[in-house]
């Protein structure tokens, strides 16, 4: 078995080796597990039975925490979530719901997305950028810096996420903030 | 509020400076497969909604959607559908093998019912690796799509960008949904389905989506890169825009800011005014908060123009097709704009004071726009806008 401790520092090298591929700077950053204190994620109102959208929520809130000194009234965030298999847990209950024939419950309706978490994210930080999820690190870091390049945003918000797929690997996840070369803010004229 | 200049607080939006044409479109629908069917079958004004027979819908409170006859297999269809697009844009061999793919697709409702080991060789990144091989695309910078509705919108728009600044000359953009038994299930538990087995966007009365088919392709790339091989493009892509709402994980900003925001980006990136746009394929999902969410943004956005551009919710026809939306309705978009007749907005039983629209009623619009937009809108706020000029 692979230790915690090894998987979330790789998930988070690897987010920074994309983005500085990218050209991006690298505002804050976080990853879970970060200490041996992170045990279970805390539980997301409103989401159930799977920890896919509460991992991201928490990694995603370390690394808007630690960025909070550089940021500036008025900057728009983009959000780009990355996941390989998206949450699993969630589709395998609901599949297996069907299956049986029994209901599915009405909030498993309003999770079935990633951008559901985007959007939790979105109000609670107010980030009024894109939202955007895909399945690849290298693409995420590029589209994020797409984006910030066409003034869509002046940061973005990158999460990879990923569930753990067999026993005796781990939920991992890792966030990066990141700014363009410059740290463009709102209204700073751009060839 | 309706005046359009006080939406544009964001940084003006960017973009390279370079042409963006659309040389190749597939699709397949309920309609059929072809963009004939699609065209004729949305033209028709004849909604493609009928009962599901592909799984047990005994249980649900509706069962209702727009399905293709029988139980097609998503990664065949995207496959087929992406060929034709390269067959349509005339792609040599060697053009494709240097054409990326961006897909927009669901997750593969085959992972939760696999073995665990077995679910990584499912992924989206799997099926796409599948489809570019099958269709001689690049195995290299594939792209899978995953933001719901505004998945295969979104990837157009990063399409364009990445072209429009020279960062690559080619990409086939695709997207594919097709109606199956667990996303029915959940879209049915969440009550959005619409129990008369009609959708009647931005109309009194309407109660909610249903589900469609839906499965396109385009091949966008460089004005330089089309001209080089002599391929007539079928549309310029003008212009886009991608905002978010910062309101809620779900449910869509009451006023339509932050789609409001989008259609803005893609004016400014298009270089038009709102008079220009003659033509607005909404997302018009047919459910009560989102139709005058939409409604809200337009007038935000268009200001005086949104009550004279003609605009329908082709949804009323073909369904909500999930990830694969946006491409399918911006391939609406452009057939309806080149052949002049713009689709009827279906279902439609009477008005809505909160969706104040020129939508196009009763029969198709005839009209050839010059320019039209195609809006997409998804769960965690997510908004796109679209922009074609016709050649």
């Amino acid at each position: 078995m692979t230790s915690p401790a090894f998987l979330a520092p790789h998930g988070l090298a690897a987010l920074h080796a994309a983005a500085a591929a990218a050209g991006l700077c690298v505002a804050s950053s976080a990853s879970w597990p970060e200490t041996d204190a992170d045990g279970e994620v805390t539980p997301l109102a409103g989401f159930i039975e799977s920890t896919f959208s509460p991992l991201i929520a928490e990694v995603a809130q370390r690394a808007l925490r630690r960025r909070d000194q550089h940021s500036t009234p008025g900057t728009v965030t983009a959000i780009v979530l990355i996941t390989a298999l998206g949450d699993v847990t969630s589709a395998a209950s609901v599949a297996a719901a069907v299956d049986a024939g029994r209901r599915v419950p009405p909030l498993q309706f309003f999770q079935s997305v990633p951008n559901a978490v985007a959007g939790y994210l979105a109000a609670r930080w107010h980030l009024t950028g894109p939202v955007v999820c895909v399945s690849g690190t290298s693409a995420g870091l590029v589209l994020a810096a797409t984006l910030i390049d066409d003034a869509d945003a002046d940061e973005a918000l990158v999460v990879r996420a990923d569930l753990a797929v067999t026993d005796g690997e781990i939920d991992r996840a890792a966030a990066l903030v990141v700014t363009g070369p410059d740290r463009d803010r709102p209204g700073t004229p751009r060839a | 509020m309706t005046d359009a200049a006080a939406v544009a607080t964001p940084p003006a939006a960017r973009r390279g400076s370079g042409s963006v044409v659309v040389t190749g479109a597939a699709a397949a629908s309920a309609y059929g497969r072809g963009t004939r069917a699609l065209l004729a079958g949305v033209q028709s004004g004849v909604p493609a909604f009928a009962p599901v027979s592909r799984f047990d819908v005994s249980a649900r409170r509706v069962g209702v959607a727009a399905a293709m006859s029988g139980s097609p297999d998503l990664r065949a269809e995207v496959t087929r559908t992406v060929g034709e697009a390269c067959d349509d844009a005339g792609l040599s061999s060697a053009e494709r093998a240097r054409s990326p793919l961006f897909l927009a697709i669901h997750g593969n409702p085959a992972i939760a019912r696999a073995p665990e080991a077995d679910r990584p060789a499912l992924g989206p990144e799997a099926l796409a690796a599948s489809v570019a091989d099958g269709c001689g695309l690049p195995g290299e910078e594939i792209r899978c799509y995953t933001s719901a509705c505004v998945a295969a919108s979104t990837a157009i728009a990063d399409a364009a960008a990445l072209i429009a600044r020279g960062r690559a000359d080619r990409v086939v953009v695709a997207g594919g949904y097709l109606v199956e038994r667990d996303q029915f299930a959940l879209f049915d538990a969440g009550r959005v389905l619409a129990d008369d087995g009609r959708v009647r966007p931005f109309s009194a009365g309407r109660r909610g989506l249903l589900l469609g088919d839906g499965v396109g392709a385009l091949v966008i790339e460089s004005q330089e890169s089309a001209r080089a091989r002599r391929a007539p493009p079928l549309a310029r892509l003008a212009g886009w825009g991608r905002s978010g709402d910062a309101y809620h994980p779900c449910q869509p900003d009451p006023e339509g800011r932050g789609m409001a925001r989008a259609v803005t980006a893609a004016l400014q990136r298009a270089g038009l005014a709102p008079a220009d746009l003659g033509y607005i394929n909404a997302h018009g999902s047919g459910t009560g908060q989102s139709d005058p969410s939409e409604t809200g943004a337009l007038r935000l956005a268009l200001g005086d123009a949104a009550a004279t551009v003609p605009v329908s919710s082709t949804k009323s026809l073909h369904g909500q097709c999930l990830e694969a939306s946006g491409v399918l309705e911006l391939i609406v978009t452009l057939l309806a704009a080149r052949t002049g007749l713009l689709p009827v907005n279906a279902g439609f039983l009477g008005a809505d004071e909160r969706c104040q629209l020129n939508l196009v009623l009763g029969e198709g619009l005839a009209a050839t726009p010059q320019f039209a937009m195609s809006l997409n809108a998804a769960f965690g706020g997510a908004n796109t806008a679209l922009v074609i000029g016709l050649p």
